[in-house]
C-alpha cells in the first residue's frame, strides 16, 4: 500500500469537470476519486485555484451600461 | 438592549387621610413624611435602572390635580445645586417633587370642608400624558425602531382614602381607557372597591398592606418590574376581587340592581325612563321585578361571574364575596 | 359591565445581549471589584449594564438587612423562567455582587451599601464629579460645541482607518490613539511603516457607534494593566463619566494622578474636552517606577464630559448625526436625548429592487464606509447613488467583511421610508449577497495523504476503522479501497501500518 501526500479538493460535479479540463492542459491531478472529489499535488493549489477562478469568471457576465 | 419603560404615578394627597394614617392609634402608624421617603427612594430606582427611563408624577389633593414631576418637561427653573455625592436625576426628581407637595399643600391652607380628593383627575390627566409622549414620539421618527420609544406604559396609583361612590363612573371610564390602551394600572391602598376593579381590568395589581412601614420592599418586588420580568419572577397579585358597582341614580354602592338592557347603566329602584338612553320600561315588567327581588344576603352565592382566582398570592385578609350586578334585564 | 380583561399572555422575552464590559469585570479579582464597589457611582453605572432580570434582583435585595433564604427567591421564580433565573444570579455571582450559594441570597456588603447610597445620596466619596467654579472670565462649552468637537474626533479616528491614511482628510489621530489601533488588532503595518486597515478593522467600521467606543475602551483597560494604571481608577474614573451632566464643567482636583493621566488619552477619544493651556506653561514630572523625568503639559483645571461619555451606559445615541437637522431637543436639563431626535436621523440608506442605493448624506465617513461594498455612481451635495455591483460586493468579501455584516449594516441605517417594506431589505437582493458570499466557498481544500493500494479489504478495513477512531479521515471508499487522511494524523496511521506490516 501506498501513502502519497496532497490536498482533497471538495466541490461540486461541475467544478471538477472544469479542474479535469484544465488538467488536461497543466497536469496537478493525482488521483480523481468521486464525482465530488479529487486529489492534487499539493504546491499547485494556489495556482489551481486562481486559474479555477479565472474559468469561472468567464461565465459571469454583467451590465456595465446605465 | 431591552425598551425603556414608562412609570405614571398618582398619590393621593388628602391631608385629612395622611393625618388620620400617622394616627398613633393605627397598628401600623405611616406619616406622609416616611411614606413620601421610602417613595422617593422608589422613584430613584425606576430612574435607575435604566438611563431612558421616564416617571411623571401627579398628586391628587382636595378639589384639584396637578403634575408634580415630569421628565420630559421641566416644571421649575431652579435646579438644585450640584453636588459629587449625588447623582443630578435622582436629586431633581427628590426636590422637585418635595418642593412642589410642600407648595401645594401649603397652598391649601384652612378649610372650613374638605372637597374630595380628585383622584380621578390625576388619573385622567396620567392617561392624557402617556398618549401625548408615546404618539408624539411616533408622529415624528416615522415607525423607526427608535431605542427611545416607550413600552409597557405603568400606572401606579397609592392612595389612603377610602372610595368615593360619586367618582365610580368617571373611574371606570378613565380604566376602560387605559384597558384600551393596554396599559397597566398597579394599585396600592386601603379597601377600595373601584380601584381593584380597575387593577384587575388592566392586568395590574393591587395590593393593600398592612405592614404600612414595608412600603419601599413592597414596591420594589410588586411594581418595578417591567411586564415582559414578570413572566420570570411573579409579582403578587389580589385574589378576590370585589366586583361590586354604584347605582347611576343616587352613587350608592349595590350589590343587587337593576340594568338597562340597551346601555347598560345600573339602578338600584326601579325607574319607568333609563336615565342614560331615555329608553321607557313598560310598567308591568318593573313590578314582577321589584317583587322577585331577593333579600340580599352575603353568603348567599350567586350565579354569574366566577370568583377571579388569579395567582395565589399570601394576602392576609378576604374581600366579600364578590357578587355580579345587575341580573334583571329590562324590556 | 366589567369587560373581559386584556389577556396579555404572549408577550416574549426581549433578547438580552450581555454587555460586553462584563466578561472583562468577570475575570478580575474579588478583591479590585471590591474596591470598585466602594464608589456609588461605579456600582450605579455597573447596575446599568446588567441585565433586566439581574436588576430585579438586586433591587429586591437591596433594602433587606439580613440575607435571605435562597428557598424564598426561588418560590418567586416561574417554571419557564427558572432557566433564565438561574443565569443571572450566575452573572450576579461571577461579579461578586451576590456569592453564589444555594442556602442564602444576600448582597455583598460594600455594594449594597454603595448601591443605596447612589439612590438615596449621601456618602463623602465625590463620586459623582466635582463640579468646578462657575468661570466667568471664560466662555465654558455649551451642548453643540461639546458634540461638535465629540464628533469630529470620533470621525477622525475613523475616516483614518478607513482610508489608511490616504484619505483627503489631513488629520491624524494622536499617537496614543494609533498605538491603540495597532493593538487591538484593527490596523497593523502591513508594508513598512503605513498603518493599513484589518479585516476585523473593516468588521469594526459597520458596527454601531456604541459597540465601536466600548470596543476601543476595552482595549484600553486592557492596555491600562501593562502601564501600571491602577485598573479601579481607569474603571472608576470611566463610570463617572457615565454619570455626569452633559454640558457642565467639573474640577479636575479631587482626581487621582492616574485619572489626570487618563485625561488626555480620552480627549483625543473625544470622551472629554478641556481647553487648551498655553505651551509655555509646563511642568516637571518624576515617575518613580520608570525612572524619567518627564515634561507634561499643564493642561486646564477643568473638564466637561460630551455625549460619547454620557452615554457610556445608556442606549441613546452616543452621536448626533453630522446631517441632523437640528432636532427637537426639550429643555432638558440632564442632557438625557429628547424623544424626537436619535433614531430618524440615523436611516439614510433606500435600497431598492435594482441594487440600486440612495443614500443621503453628506458625511465623508459613512460615504467612506458605503464605499467599502458599494460603486459608487454620483454624488450631490445631500445624496449619494451608488449600486450593488458584484465586483464591488467581492472586494468587500475578499476583504474579510462578512454577508451578514453588509446585511445588518443596511438594516440598521435603513430610511424611515424603507420600514414600510416587509421584509425591510428585498428578498432577493439579500439572497444575491448571500450567493456571492458562497461562489467564494465553491471549492474546499484539505491538505493530507492518500492511502491506497491495500493488499486486502480486511487490511482496508482494519487501519480504516483504526483511523476511525483518530477521527482523522475525510473521505474514503471501499469499492477503490483507499481514504484520505489529515495531515496532523499521517504520523498516528503511518506508525500503526509499520507496526502491522513489521508483525505480520
Amino acid at each position: 500500500m501506498r501513502a502519497i501526500k496532497g490536498v482533497l479538493l471538495t466541490c461540486d460535479s461541475a467544478v471538477k469537470q472544469i479542474l479535469l479540463t484544465m488538467n488536461e492542459k497543466d497536469p496537478f491531478v493525482i488521483e480523481d476519486l468521486d464525482d465530488y472529489h479529487l486529489v492534487i499535488k499539493a504546491d499547485e493549489e494556489y495556482r489551481v485555484r486562481r486559474e479555477l477562478e479565472a474559468e469561472l469568471e468567464k461565465n459571469t457576465y454583467s451590465l456595465e451600461a446605465n | 438592549m431591552e425598551k425603556a419603560s414608562h412609570l405614571s404615578v398618582i398619590v393621593d394627597l388628602s391631608p385629612t387621610q395622611w393625618h388620620l394614617s400617622a394616627q398613633a392609634s393605627n397598628q401600623y402608624p405611616l406619616s406622609i413624611e416616611t411614606f413620601l421617603s421610602q417613595l422617593l427612594a422608589f422613584l430613584n430606582a425606576h430612574i435607575a435602572s435604566k438611563h431612558e427611563n421616564t416617571l411623571v408624577v401627579f398628586g391628587a389633593l382636595p378639589g384639584k390635580s396637578v403634575m408634580l414631576y415630569s421628565s420630559t418637561e421641566l416644571l421649575t427653573d431652579d435646579m438644585p445645586p450640584l453636588d459629587a455625592n449625588s447623582y443630578l436625576p435622582f436629586k431633581l426628581v427628590d426636590s422637585t417633587v418635595v418642593r412642589r407637595i410642600m407648595d401645594e399643600l401649603d397652598a391649601i391652607g384652612k378649610l372650613e370642608e374638605e372637597p374630595p380628593c380628585a383622584l380621578v383627575g390625576a388619573v385622567t390627566k396620567a392617561l392624557c400624558y402617556i398618549n401625548r409622549i408615546t404618539h408624539h414620539s411616533s408622529t415624528t421618527t416615522g415607525v423607526a425602531e427608535d431605542p427611545t420609544t416607550l413600552h409597557d406604559p405603568r400606572i401606579l396609583i397609592l392612595s389612603v382614602s377610602p372610595d368615593l361612590s360619586s367618582s365610580y363612573i368617571p373611574i371606570m371610564n378613565a380604566i376602560f381607557s387605559a384597558q384600551k390602551l393596554a396599559y397597566v394600572c398597579k394599585v396600592y391602598g386601603p379597601d377600595t372597591v373601584f380601584l381593584q376593579q380597575a387593577a384587575h381590568l388592566t392586568n395590574g395589581s393591587y395590593i393593600y398592606l398592612e405592614r404600612r412601614d414595608a412600603l419601599l420592599q413592597n414596591l420594589i418586588m410588586s411594581f418595578l418590574s417591567p411586564p415582559f420580568i414578570r413572566k420570570i419572577l411573579a409579582v403578587p397579585k389580589q385574589d378576590k376581587i370585589d366586583f361590586r358597582a354604584a347605582c347611576f341614580c343616587h352613587k350608592n354602592i349595590v350589590d343587587v340592581g337593576f340594568v338597562c338592557s340597551v346601555c347598560l347603566s345600573i339602578f338600584c329602584q326601579p325607574l319607568p325612563v333609563c336615565s342614560t338612553c331615555r329608553t321607557k320600561f313598560p310598567i308591568n315588567t318593573l313590578k314582577r321585578l321589584n317583587a322577585a327581588r331577593p333579600a340580599i344576603t352575603p353568603a348567599s352565592s350567586r350565579m354569574g361571574v366566577p370568583l377571579a382566582n388569579l395567582n395565589n398570592a399570601t394576602m392576609p385578609r378576604s374581600t366579600s364575596t364578590p357578587v355580579p350586578n345587575g341580573m334583571s334585564n329590562l324590556r | 359591565m366589567p369587560v373581559q380583561s386584556l389577556q396579555n399572555t404572549d408577550v416574549i422575552l426581549p433578547q438580552h445581549t450581555p454587555h460586553p464590559l462584563l466578561p472583562f469585570l468577570q475575570s478580575q479579582s474579588q478583591n479590585t471589584l471590591t474596591r470598585l464597589y466602594q464608589r456609588p457611582s461605579s456600582c450605579l453605572s455597573i447596575f446599568r449594564l446588567l441585565g433586566p432580570i439581574e436588576r430585579q434582583l438586586i433591587m429586591n435585595l437591596l433594602w433587606l438587612e439580613s440575607a435571605i433564604p435562597a428557598a424564598t427567591m426561588s418560590a418567586w421564580v416561574m417554571p419557564e423562567g427558572k432557566q433564565a433565573y438561574d443565569e443571572a444570579l450566575a452573572v450576579m455571582a461571577g461579579l461578586h455582587i451576590a456569592p453564589n450559594s444555594t442556602v442564602k441570597l444576600a448582597l455583598n456588603l460594600t455594594f449594597k451599601s454603595s448601591l443605596r447610597q447612589a439612590i438615596t445620596g449621601g456618602g463623602n466619596t465625590g463620586s459623582f464629579g466635582t463640579p468646578a467654579d462657575k468661570d466667568y472670565k471664560r466662555q465654558s462649552a455649551n451642548i453643540e460645541n461639546l458634540d461638535a468637537y465629540a464628533l469630529e474626533r470620533w470621525e477622525t479616528i475613523l475616516h483614518y482607518m478607513v482610508s489608511s491614511g490616504q484619505g483627503q482628510n489631513p488629520a491624524k489621530p494622536s499617537q496614543g490613539v494609533l498605538y491603540l489601533l495597532q493593538r487591538s488588532g484593527l490596523m497593523n503595518t502591513a508594508h513598512g511603516a503605513i498603518l493599513q486597515i484589518t479585516s476585523s478593522g473593516f468588521q469594526f467600521l459597520l458596527h454601531s457607534p456604541h459597540d465601536q467606543l466600548w470596543n476601543l475602551l476595552l482595549q484600553y483597560l486592557h492596555m491600562a494593566e501593562e502601564r501600571q494604571m491602577d485598573l479601579v481608577e481607569v474603571l472608576s474614573f470611566l463610570f463617572m463619566l457615565s454619570t455626569m451632566d452633559l454640558g457642565r464643567e467639573y474640577s479636575t482636583e479631587p482626581l487621582s494622578e492616574t485619572q489626570k493621566a487618563m485625561l488626555e488619552d480620552l480627549r483625543d477619544y473625544g470622551l472629554v474636552w478641556q481647553r487648551k493651556v498655553g505651551s509655555h506653561s509646563i511642568l516637571l514630572r518624576w515617575v518613580p517606577s520608570i525612572n524619567v523625568l518627564y515634561y507634561l503639559q499643564a493642561s486646564s483645571k477643568r473638564f466637561s464630559p460630551t455625549r460619547l461619555a454620557t452615554t457610556l451606559t445608556s442606549s441613546s445615541p452616543p452621536l448626533p448625526s453630522s446631517h441632523s437637522t437640528g432636532g427637537s431637543r426639550a429643555a432638558d436639563a440632564t442632557g438625557t436625548v429628547a424623544l424626537s431626535s436619535g433614531a430618524a436621523q440615523q436611516g439614510f440608506i433606500v435600497l431598492e429592487t435594482n441594487y440600486r442605493i440612495y443614500a443621503y448624506t453628506d458625511n465623508p465617513l459613512q460615504t467612506a464606509v458605503l464605499n467599502l461594498f458599494i460603486t459608487m455612481k454620483y454624488r450631490f451635495p445631500n445624496l449619494v447613488v451608488g449600486m450593488l455591483t458584484r465586483e464591488s460586493v467581492r472586494k468587500a468579501l475578499s476583504n474579510g467583511i462578512s454577508a451578514d455584516q453588509i446585511i445588518s449594516y443596511l438594516t440598521t441605517h435603513a430610511h424611515p421610508q424603507m420600514r414600510k417594506n416587509n421584509p425591510l431589505l428585498p428578498v432577493t437582493v439579500q439572497d444575491q449577497i448571500r450567493l456571492w458570499e458562497l461562489e467564494r466557498n465553491r471549492l474546499k481544500s484539505a491538505e493530507g495523504y492518500l492511502y491506497k493500494d491495500f493488499a486486502s479489504q480486511a487490511d482496508y478495513e482494519y487501519v480504516l476503522a483504526y483511523a476511525k477512531q483518530l477521527d482523522v479521515v475525510l473521505w474514503e471508499s471501499a469499492i477503490k479501497r483507499c481514504f484520505f487522511g489529515t495531515l496532523e494524523g499521517h504520523s498516528n496511521v503511518r506508525g500503526f501500518i509499520e507496526r502491522r506490516t513489521g508483525a505480520a
